[in-house]
């Protein structure tokens, strides 16, 4: 049966016995996981493709909600409650709970207005303090130096990369204790990828990260703690160092070697 | 004949005809402009925005009227017609999505634009004229009105579709409720593409004249009167063009060229900005 490592730091997140089923599906597309995940420190999902791994990304900030038929079984723990119940309020979990896309999702406004517009979701309206957030965001982000000179213009003149830190900023903006990657770099150049590998790495200082990747390498880099998983079960979660030199399941050990993918 | 030079024979009879084709398809519509220009510009002179219409044999006879009139009821029109069509064109893409009833209202609307426009005017004679007893603009406004909406409909659902799905999550993920999702993220990406719809839809009922003809009628006369029968450059030009006297003939050359000119704008127009959004991105 599946490896989980008793995870002895404080826990962001916490899924237990979790199912998640796609509206008309007659199985499960996640079966009994119960992961933990800790706190300020990056967790990463592996496995092949279909296994469920952006599947279980979703459901942390209950974006499967959007498409209406989806069932969700068991719980996932946050700041002390099960966010899956019903009466959930979704749109202050998702402000406490970002997410980072596969492509760049700059807004069709401007590079400033796409910083804002979360903190303005939430009501602020003083400018000054917007000024001053957008600026941290933009400096944390490190894409402020690339854009102070054009906060006015249109966010989709920059760069694939540049979009990424901006969406990245965008998601800081308003002070998440959780950013979700879901294959963050798969669409950008390896120059970028290092740079926003970079900055996930930094965020952990602030944030309790999980990160999607299709990418061994990237896990390996980036992470402390990596799930592996396969057919919509996590088989294996261990430190990453450990699950990549030693794991203790043998089908982690075909997938990381490439025996299959 | 090898095989190869037959294939080359066929090729060059079928590019041969298509092109002729294409020709002469085009060939009529700068024959019409052609005509539209000449007998038009001819007829242009101040007088006809100075003054309103007037007997056979006058002088001082124009167009100010059926100008002021049109502008009025394509106005009314729009004021109607397109904050309806934006408003079901988002249910579909953003509510009903593939559910029966967003399929059904599309099929309905398709049916509705290939609708003879005459019927719509004969529809609002009977249900606003006839119990009102009387022509009027709001009538004329809203035979026009119901044409354009389903053109509105279908581009607004169409446009909205086409803004990425993972847009709409990002900002769902920030915690946007689905109303400011909908007013922030996709009508600002959809911009350029509903303002093309709008004024093709407006260019479309520009250019009615069987809808006014038993809804805002006519008059020789200026007038404001939203409850009163309004003069309109089409149906003027009907009267002009149908009558005997060669002034009202030739002010009926002057109205067709200045509608053509304002129909052709808007499409230009439309075509500009739908491109300039697309260079954006």
């Amino acid at each position: 049966m599946a490896s989980i490592i008793d995870i002895k730091e404080e826990c962001a997140l916490h899924v237990r016995d979790f199912e998640f089923t796609y509206k008309g599906a007659s199985e499960p597309s996640l079966k009994k996981v119960t992961m933990p995940i800790a706190k300020h420190s990056i967790t990463a999902l592996i496995g092949p493709s279909g296994c469920g791994k952006t599947t279980l990304l979703r459901a942390f900030n209950r974006m499967h909600d959007l498409y209406p038929g989806n069932t969700y079984a068991g719980e996932i723990e946050f700041e002390g409650r099960n966010i899956l119940t019903p009466k959930e309020d979704l749109i202050h979990l998702r402000t406490k709970i970002g997410m980072i896309f596969q492509k760049p999702t700059a807004f069709p406004m401007s590079i400033y207005d796409n910083v804002a517009y979360g903190m303005r979701l939430q009501g602020i309206k003083n400018k000054t303090e917007l000024n001053d957030r957008v600026e941290k965001a933009l400096k944390d982000a490190a894409i402020w130096k690339e854009v102070s000179d054009r906060l006015k213009q249109d966010a989709n003149g920059l760069s694939g990369g540049q979009q990424q830190r901006l969406c990245i900023a965008r998601a800081i903006a308003v002070e998440p204790e959780v950013l979700l990657f879901d294959e963050p770099t798969s669409a950008l150049d390896p120059i970028s990828t290092q740079g926003i590998e970079k900055l996930v790495i930094e965020l952990k200082e602030r944030v309790s990260i999980i990160i999607v990747t299709h990418n061994m390498q990237q896990a390996a880099r980036v992470s402390d703690y990596t799930g592996f998983m396969y057919l919509g079960e996590l088989i294996e979660l261990g430190q990453t160092e450990e699950l990549f030199v030693t794991p203790k399941e043998k089908l982690t050990q075909e997938y990381i070697t490439g025996k299959f993918g | 004949m090898t095989a190869v030079q037959k294939r080359i024979m066929v090729n060059r009879i079928a590019l041969g005809f298509s092109t002729l084709s294409a020709v002469i398809a085009l060939a009529f519509l700068f024959w019409i402009l052609g005509v539209l220009v000449m007998k038009g510009m001819s007829a242009l002179n101040w007088n006809i925005f100075i003054f309103e219409g007037a007997p056979p044999g006058y002088i001082e006879s124009g167009l100010k009227h059926a100008l002021v009139g049109q502008l009025i009821l394509v106005g009314l029109a729009t004021g109607i017609g397109v904050p309806l069509g934006i408003l079901a064109g988002t249910y579909l893409s953003e509510y009903g999505k593939n559910s029966r009833l967003a399929h059904t209202i599309r099929d309905i609307s398709d049916i509705m634009m290939s609708a003879p426009s005459i019927v719509i005017g004969a529809f609002v004679y009977a249900v606003i004229v006839m119990p009102m007893g009387h022509f009027s603009a709001w009538a004329g406004a809203i035979a026009l009105a119901i044409i354009m909406i389903p053109i509105i409909l279908r581009t607004t659902d169409d446009m909205l579709q086409l803004v990425p799905g993972t847009l709409r999550e990002a900002a769902f993920a920030l915690g946007a409720p689905k109303y400011k999702v909908i007013k922030d993220v996709v009508y600002r990406g959809a911009k350029a593409g509903i303002l093309t719809g709008v004024l093709l839809g407006i260019a479309r009922v520009g250019g009615e004249t069987a809808p006014l003809l038993f809804t805002s009628f006519n008059d020789n006369f200026f007038t404001t009167d939203l409850n009163a029968a309004m003069p309109s450059l089409t149906v003027t030009i009907f009267n002009y063009a149908i009558s005997p006297y060669e002034d009202w003939q030739q002010l009926g050359w002057a109205a067709a060229f200045i509608l053509s000119m304002f129909i052709l704008g808007l499409n230009i127009l439309g075509r500009i900005i739908l491109f300039a959004g697309k260079k954006g991105k």
